[in-house]
């Protein structure tokens, strides 16, 4: 017992390394998620965020000490380049969509030669969430006039409702107000289309309505543009059935749904005239 | 309880270089221990209860400015003052015994080092080992002779008083 305890220096040192083992093997990195740990890590967090500061300051400073400068300015100029490089390639890769969705809406274009569009851009949007006017970057310059439809090859977007020389501002769909004349493309039931909204405010869809008494329309029915009004050109595509309501004589109303997406709409044609024989 | 006060300067720059120079220094993975080579020159210089504390205080202090865990240097530094400490009884020449004794305590602590973080999901890297550790070794093997030499001056100037 005596000889142990001259050798005290190496018992404590023994002792100490097991208690150290296991507390390295208690706080090692993704090996325990144990409260204990957890606490620890916690307890630890504010002194062990500041002290990487620190390091990584000191550590910043003793490699520009013993760095030649020539590499560091090397080194700045390749992060520049870097960046740059970054830069072209997001606008490379932001040309290369608006590209997609122009080819789209020229593609819809071509399908409706009997329709003269002028395309344009959305510049503005309404700050309320749902989205009920937008900006377009074509006016009275380029011919666009009140109350001409906007639309996509995804659908009806709105009618304009006010113009400026080289602005318009487009009442979508959405907006509760909105009115224009549909059919029900399958059974040629016409009906008004008008936004509709939740009670918290969510856009629903649009609602149709003003059905004949003896409607047939069914889920998945495929909604167009009825030409009367004179403000659409029929057989636009509008959107689709996608809940109705009646109670067994027809169909008093049905929900709409819209392909659009109104609230990444970037582009848009506002149909200026339509041939007369088709129109 | 001079003596221990007087080794403080010592340990806060070995710390320092630890903790803070020699991480951007040696971009290669090489990472001498200064805090090793401080315990091991002060447990061949004066008296293995400096060397063990050393090795606890920057061991932890270590773990604590750089690491993912708590434990594991001073752990490892401890193992290399014990290895370290028998070494001061059998040999002759002191200085032979300082190097040996460094080198073989130097090995064992870098191979804890190295095992523990193959227990916790390293990846077995026999080149890093030999580029990195190495070097480190003999570095820190290599520091020991000065910093004994440097103790044991200050022991004999009057600074340190066993």
């Amino acid at each position: 017992m005596r000889k142990l305890w001259k050798n005290r220096p190496m018992w404590i040192a023994l002792i100490a390394i097991v208690l150290l083992i296991v507390l390295a093997a208690f706080t090692a990195n993704g090996r325990n998620d144990g409260m204990g740990d957890g606490l620890f890590r916690s307890a630890f967090a504010p002194v062990s965020e500041f002290l990487h500061g620190v390091q990584s300051d000191v550590g910043d400073f003793f490699v520009r000490v013993f760095t030649p400068s020539k590499l560091i300015e090397q080194n700045e100029e390749l992060k520049a380049t870097v960046l740059e490089q970054q830069q072209k390639l997001a606008l490379l890769d932001e040309t290369e969509k608006e590209n997609a969705r122009l080819s789209e809406l020229l593609n819809f274009a071509d399908a409706n030669r009997e329709m003269r569009f002028v395309t344009a851009s959305v510049i503005g949007r309404d700050s309320n969430p749902y989205i009920d006017t937008i900006t377009l970057n074509a006016g009275s310059r380029s011919g666009v006039t009140e109350k001409m439809a906007v639309i996509t090859a995804d659908g009806v977007v709105g009618r304009v409702s006010e113009v400026g020389p080289n602005w318009c501002r487009v009442k979508t769909m959405c907006d509760e107000k909105m009115r224009i004349s549909v059919m029900v493309q399958r059974t040629r039931d016409e009906g008004m289309l008008g936004g509709l909204y939740e009670e918290d405010g969510t856009l629903m869809g649009t609602y149709l309505y003003y059905l004949p008494g003896k409607a047939d329309v069914r889920v998945g029915d495929t909604i167009r543009t009825s030409g009367i009004g004179g403000f659409f050109p029929k057989g636009l595509y509008v959107g689709t059935v996608i809940s109705v309501n009646e109670d067994g004589k027809g169909t008093h109303d049905a929900i709409v749904s819209m392909d659009i997406d109104f609230l990444h709409l970037e582009e848009a044609l506002i149909v200026v005239g339509v041939d007369e024989a088709i129109g | 309880m001079k003596r221990r006060l007087l080794l403080i300067p010592f340990l806060i720059l070995a710390i320092f270089l630890d903790c803070f120079v020699f991480p951007s220094l040696f971009r290669s993975g090489m990472r001498p221990l200064f805090v090793l080579s401080l315990a091991l020159a002060a447990t061949f210089a004066t008296k293995v209860q400096d060397g063990i504390l050393i090795a606890i205080l920057g061991g932890l202090l270590t773990d604590l400015f750089v690491n993912p865990y708590v434990g594991l240097s001073a752990a490892a530094y401890l193992i290399a003052v014990c290895i370290a400490y028998g070494f001061t009884k059998k040999h002759e020449s002191a200085r032979l015994r300082a190097l040996f004794g460094s080198f073989t305590a130097a090995v064992a602590a870098e191979t804890v080092i190295f095992v523990f973080s193959l227990l916790i999901g390293a990846r077995f890297d026999a080149y890093r080992l030999l580029r990195a550790t190495l070097p480190s070794v003999i570095l820190e093997t290599l520091c020991v002779l000065p910093l004994r030499s440097a103790l044991r001056a200050k022991e004999k100037d009057g600074s340190i008083h066993r």
